[in-house]
């Protein structure tokens, strides 16, 4: 059984590309977590992008991620969400960075 | 001429852009600092309406509720003092306090449903007087640069928990009308955490008001801090003055006349607000220990637009019962109209004896896990003796006013159709009537036309 060259080599490609940037598809994994904030760097008013440090309730290490969603960004610049707060917080691997999908205070009235 | 027109409009909008982002007084806050409500009230700016503002919802947490069924006659009803299972506590039992501490961790924190209260919790929900009035945190609702770090609680002097507030100059210099985040600050976490009571993010993502850079308060436009609401069935207390789309769209929004005859029964949320989200249930009777060995109600918790309305005809009048709040109406009550909610359901404690739905102090089970010491706690406060408790659940309705879209809306292939948003049998239409309203026919040839004008 044969296989026309313009079916087989995509196919081949697909393999070769999973096989050198095996993270690629692991990167696009949403990873949850639950954890306390331990540091907040911002770089003043107008900057586009934070780093949070939690410390994961769970395993109680600690994971940095990138902050770059403006609702976010206005919650750190006017102390919304300060240092302490508990945050409920998925994120995923970027060009081995950890950037942050999702960042919301656990605590509601 | 045009020309001249377009310079002079930039002028007098530069002008007053410029105007709106001074605010007068700033040479005198600067100089004697900012006091609070009377520095507001200071040199004839804003006389009297510190006294007003205690007679607003926002401060009483409570206003009659005349289209509620089942209700007090006279009495006022709102956060203050509603027994329901979204929340289950009120400002009266769930008042404001240090909690017990954890008996692993030796920790306590403060909670209560008063926490947004906007006085300093000395001046407490409906307080009066001349006390009352200067507790009033202006700033947290006008101030844009209010630093939130301020506004915690802690136990003063004399062991009382008060509320911080920030009374900075630098605050106070940046006062105005409240942006979106003056709102939600309290309004996006009610109900225990970011989007659990109503489901809306006000954002450009998932609201076209927000994308046209509208704020809450072009809507919720105040009288005299009176905000205009809607007729959630769930939100009760309201300042008597009441805002709807049609107050900007008017009664006939659409170019299409076809479109426009559906207002009459079909309210416009509708349409334009397909989704929904939000906690879907809560169990009040069983709490989850939380990583920080704190407990909270176990919630079900959805995103904003995860989940479809339900709808039913209402017509703004509310049926209130222990096992249900929700909206009144049918399709022969030409008052009513069809609305979309979004459904919830509680589980907490009722008294076995009367049936009537038991509140709960979150102290208690905040700490230990101890659902039945909140409600003792609770029954207490409240003078109630001889209570059996026993769980059962309560579903509500809550309004669904936000996260409204233009071109997402539902169209006529979304509810003509067999199986589409609306469950016509269900709100009242006969089978034959049903297989009518279900069929393509109905717009088959309208589409058809639009769709080649399209392409």
């Amino acid at each position: 059984m044969k296989f026309p060259l313009k079916i087989l080599l995509p196919l081949i490609l697909a393999a070769v590309v999973t096989m050198v940037f095996p993270t690629t598809r692991a990167a696009a994994d949403e990873i949850k977590m639950v954890g306390v904030i331990t540091q907040i760097d911002i770089a003043g008013p107008d900057a586009k992008t934070a780093t949070a440090t939690l410390t994961d309730n769970k395993t109680n290490e600690s994971v940095t991620v990138i902050v770059d969603d403006d609702l976010t960004l206005d919650k750190f610049k006017d102390h919304r969400i300060v240092v302490g707060d508990e945050i409920r917080l998925k994120y995923e691997v970027r060009d081995g960075k950890n950037v942050s999908r999702y960042f919301r205070k656990t605590a509601g009235c | 001429m045009k020309g001249t027109v377009i310079v002079l409009s930039a002028l007098l909008l530069a002008a007053s852009a410029a105007q709106a982002k001074e605010h007068p007084g700033k040479a005198s806050i600067e100089k004697n600092g900012y006091q609070g409500p009377s520095t507001c009230e200071a040199q004839g700016c804003h006389p009297g309406t510190a006294k007003s503002f205690l007679s607003t919802v926002h401060w009483k947490h409570a206003s009659p509720a005349s289209n509620v069924e089942g209700l007090e006659p006279g009495k006022e009803y709102g956060m203050k003092n509603r027994i329901y299972t979204m929340c289950n506590g009120n400002d009266t039992v769930n008042n404001l306090k240090e909690i017990p501490p954890n008996p692993k961790t030796g920790k306590t924190k403060f909670t209560g449903c008063n926490t947004c209260h906007p006085g300093n919790h000395i001046s407490d929900v409906g307080s009066t007087g001349k006390e009352a009035e200067n507790a009033i945190d202006c700033l947290l609702c006008h101030a844009s640069a209010y630093d939130y770090r301020q506004r915690k609680p802690y136990k003063d002097g004399a062991g009382r928990v008060v509320m911080g507030q920030d009374r900075s100059v630098k605050a106070a210099l940046s006062v105005g009308k409240p942006g979106v985040k003056n709102c939600m600050v309290c309004h996006e976490a009610a109900g225990g955490g970011v989007l659990i009571k109503r489901g809306f993010a006000f954002t450009k993502e998932n609201d076209v008001h927000a994308a046209k850079g509208m704020v809450c308060v072009d809507c919720h436009a105040a009288k005299d801090h009176r905000i205009p609401t809607g007729f959630d069935p769930n939100n009760w207390a309201n300042d008597g003055v009441r805002v709807s789309c049609a107050d900007c769209h008017g009664e006939k929004p659409h170019q299409d006349e076809e479109t426009n005859r559906h207002v009459a029964r079909i309210a416009c949320q509708a349409c334009h607000i397909p989704r929904t989200g939000g906690a879907l249930a809560k169990d009040f009777t069983k709490w989850t220990q939380g990583s920080d060995g704190f407990y909270e109600p176990t919630t079900l918790r959805m995103e904003a637009n995860e989940t479809v309305p339900a709808y039913a005809w209402y017509n703004r009048t509310v049926a209130n019962t222990p096992s249900f709040i929700g909206p009144k109406g049918s399709r022969a009550d030409r008052e009513s109209r069809i609305f979309p909610f979004k459904i919830f359901e509680g589980k907490a404690y009722y008294d076995r004896k009367t049936g009537e739905l038991l509140s709960m102090d979150f102290a208690p089970p905040m700490a230990t896990g101890d659902t039945l010491a909140g409600v003792a706690s609770a029954a207490k406060t409240l003078g109630i003796t001889g209570y059996d408790p026993v769980p059962g659940w309560q579903t509500i309705y809550f309004g669904s006013s936000h996260l409204v879209t233009k071109t997402k809306a539902l169209t006529c292939a979304n509810c003509h159709a067999p199986n589409g948003a609306l469950n016509f049998k269900a709100l009242g239409y006969s089978d034959e009537e049903v297989r009518k309203l279900t069929s393509a026919a109905l717009y088959f040839d309208k589409a058809a036309a639009k769709q080649k004008e399209d392409w």
